[in-house]
């Protein structure tokens, strides 16, 4: 067989506890209620199959994939079992092994000739700056002291346009010195990784890190927790390259953070709104970024943060991430709706996160439930509470 | 019986019914990695899983599977090891965690009522944002149902204080064997007050049976119910006592030796009256590599818990224990390391990661017998790696469970290695206790579990509320097993084998050469002895068919300690 012959999980099959904690916090579960769904069966399936020596077929390829990799098992598992890392090394068995279900094919091969999942090309990828100065054109290609790396879903999806034009915004206020990779921004490499082809993302991997080494950055800025963790982690696991020691990497959150500790910017009153903030999965449990976003809400005048029943840690996923949206939308929307009905209990009327994906999944689901809320990033937020420049000038001199 | 599940599809709904292969594998287990061994007795799989989402849809279910007799075994999320959720004799799980409703919350009399599917955490998570909590709760608390638990019985977080699980239970609503519904104790249902007319007419038949057999002496009809594997019928909403959560205080102190801890625990208990208070021996601290290099906890025995109560108790209690400790050569752990405990407290099966598997044993023993039972246990298994844990409850009892850490991938080794868990639990009787849960492995000793008197009462109830013993068979009342064609086929052959050598052997050794030619003439078709051979074959396969399960365990298990000490080499303690 020798799916993880060898390797950190070859023992993980037998040393789980079955305890179900994990399957109890899975959203995919939660949602199809049978527990050859769930993290706990999953692996139960696994263990069956090594033990059978059973041939690898679609549907165990297809309820791989059922999961949105939001980590949630992993953070809860008694006998502390890497479930995040053990799906992937499943999926990259499927992948080897050619029963990868049509979609995700199909998106790698997007990936492979247009550097996106999307198909739609490099030239998408500036899209977003149409209508802005020409000085925020100008910067690309250009040498400074922070890139930002905005990430295949905020740079190419008409939607999401919003996301870098905001952060765009913020760091044009607090005049930082910030390049862009334009059209050779390329994806980061996490979906090659999430579908296990290893790689095309070593391939891909290479690619950024050869456009990144012309610019001379010191700092890498993320409106993309996904991107932010790939290139924390997976470049290391990949490429053997430590990104991090070499260069200074960033969350917006973060990043904003910093820029309010800076006194960088400054904010107008708002009208007493209430939001509540959705940690993407990534960030809280991966990344650890939990405190950050909820400063910057804070130091907004006017805005008040509820936060949900599970949140922080304990936070529930979108449905949106893992490839998960692309193996089974239905799911994936209807997960994003079941997290929707716990903001509908706060008395939110906006809808707060950091993960461009995150918001295309509650976008949609505010459609299908018909729930009325704004879903907004943090960079978004901030950008429109940011007091007019000239007020600020005035009010200094 | 064949189950018709297109019927069962008709009355469930066709989402609520599965009988794919891989679904009906994953809901035809526990926790516990069985050896292959364990389906020579029990069946492996169910035939068909069922999830109801309703209490009328269930008493549907059940009156279904009855009139067709098809076994039933409720089920919560399968996060105990006693067996009580196996296939013994295949049939239908019900698995109710789609019942998992809060249906009423009682804020002045501090009571809420749930739907048995309900996980404890869930239900925590919502009570404590009321600022109550529950008197106990399991250390499963993530997974476990409340029906699950209740219908297992057992300690938990807050036995120090409050004792066994069951004793926080109000009131039940339960579907019958028989198909009935019945409500009893205090159970509190608000606006959602549905089925009284259901529930009217359960329990004018309980209250007939109970009147019938009022004279065996059962005083509350809770306890028919509770701790005894949903044998007589499924729990499907309950309502619990909350209390008021008051502050926490952890702490956590360690001692050289066994003898310490308990004597200091003792003194907490009378003294401190701790909210919860849980052991680890050195067995266990040595092998958590959290704990390694720390000097006051690796391979020291550990004894951590907590105070519940209001600013002032607490800090009485603080000085208690510190005073406690002084008495007792216990030390005090720092308070970051008290939170520690406390937060592990969920996570009892962390040990396993060195497994990778685990084989269980648990008993209640009288703490005083604590250190006694300790050291037998030590000697038991010299050969093994184990690890040994507690928790105390509020009657002088505690429990002590032993994980046994084995590698089922080393499948004769830890199939004959399994007779350890039944030597650990026979040692319940030798140290006044008594084993930890019946369910479907300790069957034998429910007599003494339930106590002769209220054990022959639920016998007399089962043969009223289920005569055809489909609700959960073999639990509790132990019966007849399923014996695996494997089993048959040794029966028979056994017999066969033994016949025809007795019939070779014995007329030698005797003399009886008459007898000999009478067995072996060559003048009928069909030789005598071969007519006795066979008559062996098929009384050992009548008697493999025969066995109950209670004398499956009494043959099986010195079988596998005589097969361990043959085949299986040392484990030296790690």
């Amino acid at each position: 067989m020798g799916i993880f012959d060898e390797s950190e999980h070859e023992d993980d099959p037998y040393i789980c506890a079955a305890c179900g904690n994990c399957t109890m916090v899975c959203p995919v579960f939660r949602q199809m209620k049978w527990e050859s769904f769930g993290p706990r069966g999953r692996l139960q399936n696994i263990k069956t199959t090594l033990k059978k020596k059973e041939k690898l077929d679609e549907d165990y390829s297809r309820k791989l994939f059922l999961c949105s990799l939001c980590g949630h098992c992993t953070s809860v598992c008694t006998t502390s079992i890497r479930l995040d890392r053990l799906w992937i090394r499943a999926r990259t068995e499927t992948w080897e092994r050619g029963i990868s279900s049509a979609p995700v094919r199909f998106s790698f091969k997007s990936l492979e000739n247009y550097g996106d999942p999307f198909t739609m090309g490099p030239s998408t990828r500036t899209l977003w700056m149409e209508d802005l100065d020409q000085s925020v054109k100008n910067r690309i290609g250009k040498p400074a002291e922070i890139l930002y790396f905005i990430g295949c879903n905020a740079a190419t999806r008409p939607q999401l346009q919003g996301i870098p034009q905001s952060i765009v915004k913020i760091m044009e206020y607090a005049d930082v010195d910030y390049t862009l990779l334009g059209e050779k921004e390329v994806c980061c490499g996490a979906l090659f990784l999430w579908g296990g082809d290893r790689k095309n993302a070593a391939r891909i991997m290479t690619k950024n890190i050869e456009a990144i080494e012309k610019l001379k950055v010191k700092r890498i800025l993320f409106s993309c927790p996904s991107c932010y963790y790939t290139w924390k982690t997976s470049y290391q696991e990949i490429l053997g390259i430590n990104i991090a020691e070499k260069y200074q990497l960033l969350s917006t959150s973060q990043f904003i953070s910093e820029l309010n500790r800076e006194r960088k910017l400054e904010y107008e009153e708002q009208h007493m709104v209430t939001v509540t903030y959705h940690d993407p999965c990534v960030s809280a449990r991966k990344l650890n970024i939990i405190s950050e976003p909820r400063e910057v809400i804070e130091k907004i005048p006017g805005i008040y943060n509820v936060d949900m029943l599970h949140s922080k840690e304990d936070t529930r996923c979108c449905g949106n991430h893992g490839l998960l949206a692309l193996s089974d939308p239905l799911v994936s929307s209807q997960i994003a709706e079941m997290r929707l009905r716990e903001v509908s209990v706060t008395p939110a009327s906006r809808l707060i996160t950091e993960c461009p994906e995150c918001v295309r999944a509650f976008e949609l689901a505010t459609t299908t439930t018909g729930y009325e809320i704004q879903v907004q990033t943090l960079s978004q937020l901030v950008a429109e509470s940011l007091k007019d420049k000239t007020t600020v000038s005035g009010e200094d001199s | 019986m064949k189950i018709n599940v297109q019927d069962l599809e008709d009355i469930a709904g066709v989402d609520n019914v599965s009988i794919d292969d891989e679904t009906i594998n994953l809901y035809s287990r526990d926790i516990s990695s069985l050896p292959p061994l364990a389906y020579q007795i029990i069946k492996r799989n169910f035939d068909v899983i069922v999830q109801p989402e309703s209490v009328k849809s269930l008493i549907e279910i059940v009156r279904f599977l009855k009139t067709n007799e098809v076994s039933i075994v409720p089920r919560g999320n399968g996060t105990s090891g006693w067996g009580g959720i196996l296939p013994s004799k295949g049939g239908v799980s019900i698995c109710m965690t789609q019942m998992s409703e809060m249906i009423h919350i009682d804020e002045y009399q501090t009571r809420i009522t749930v739907e048995s599917g309900i996980t404890w955490r869930e239900l925590l998570m919502f009570i404590e944002r009321l600022g109550l909590t529950l008197p106990v709760y399991p250390s499963s608390a993530a997974a476990a149902t409340v029906g699950g638990f209740i219908a297992s019985g057992g300690l938990g977080i807050g036995s120090a204080m409050h004792g066994n699980v069951m004793t926080q239970v109000l009131g039940i609503e339960v579907v019958l064997a028989n198909g009935l519904l019945i409500r009893i104790g205090d159970l509190v249902l608000g606006p959602k007050d549905d089925l009284q007319e259901e529930a009217r007419l359960g329990n004018d038949w309980m209250k007939t049976q109970l009147d019938e057999l009022r004279n065996n002496g059962v005083t509350n009809p809770l306890d028919i119910f509770l701790g005894t594997y949903g044998a007589f019928g499924i729990i499907t909403r309950v309502t619990l006592k909350a209390i008021p959560k008051l502050m926490m205080h952890s702490f956590a102190c360690s001692f050289d030796n066994i003898s310490d801890l308990i004597h200091a625990a003792n003194a907490l208990l009378e003294e401190a009256t701790p909210y919860h208070l849980r052991y680890q021996t050195d067995s266990y601290t040595s092998k958590l590599t959290s704990l390694t290099g720390l000097v006051n906890e690796e391979g020291k025995h550990i004894l951590s818990g907590a105070f519940m109560g209001t600013v002032y108790q607490i800090e009485d209690n603080v000085e208690r224990f510190n005073k406690i400790l002084e008495l007792h050569l216990g030390t005090k752990l720092s308070d970051i390391r008290a939170k520690f405990h406390w937060a592990e407290r969920m996570f009892p099966l962390r040990i396993k990661r060195l497994g990778p598997s685990l084989v269980p044993a648990e008993l209640m023993v009288p703490i005083s017998k604590l250190p006694a039972l300790f050291e037998e246990t030590r000697s038991k298994l010299k050969n093994s790696k184990y690890a040994i844990e507690g928790t105390f409850g509020s009657d002088g009892e505690s429990s002590f469970l032993v994980w046994i850490l084995d590698d089922e991938r080393k499948t004769l080794s830890y199939t004959f290695g399994w007779h350890r868990s039944f030597d650990i639990s026979s040692m319940a009787k030798k140290f006044d206790g008594k084993p930890y849960a019946i369910g479907l492995w300790n069957v034998s000793s429910a007599n003494e579990f339930y106590g002769k008197k209220h054990y022959r009462f639920l016998r007399k109830f089962k043969k009223r509320v289920d005569p055809q013993n489909i609700l959960n068979p073999l639990k509790v009342f132990g019966g007849r097993v399923e014996a695996a064609k494997e089993s048959l086929a040794f029966g028979f052959f056994g017999g066969l084998i033994a016949a025809l050598t007795l019939g070779l052997i014995v007329p030698n050794i005797l003399n009886l050469h008459w007898l000999n030619e009478i067995l072996w003439s060559q003048s009928v078709p069909i030789p005598l002895g071969l007519i006795v051979g066979l008559t062996g074959g098929i009384i050992g396969l009548l008697f493999i068919k025969s066995l109950s399960i209670q004398k499956a365990l009494r043959f099986g298990v010195p079988l596998l300690r005589l097969l361990a000490k043959v085949f299986v080499r040392k484990q030296t303690e790690a």
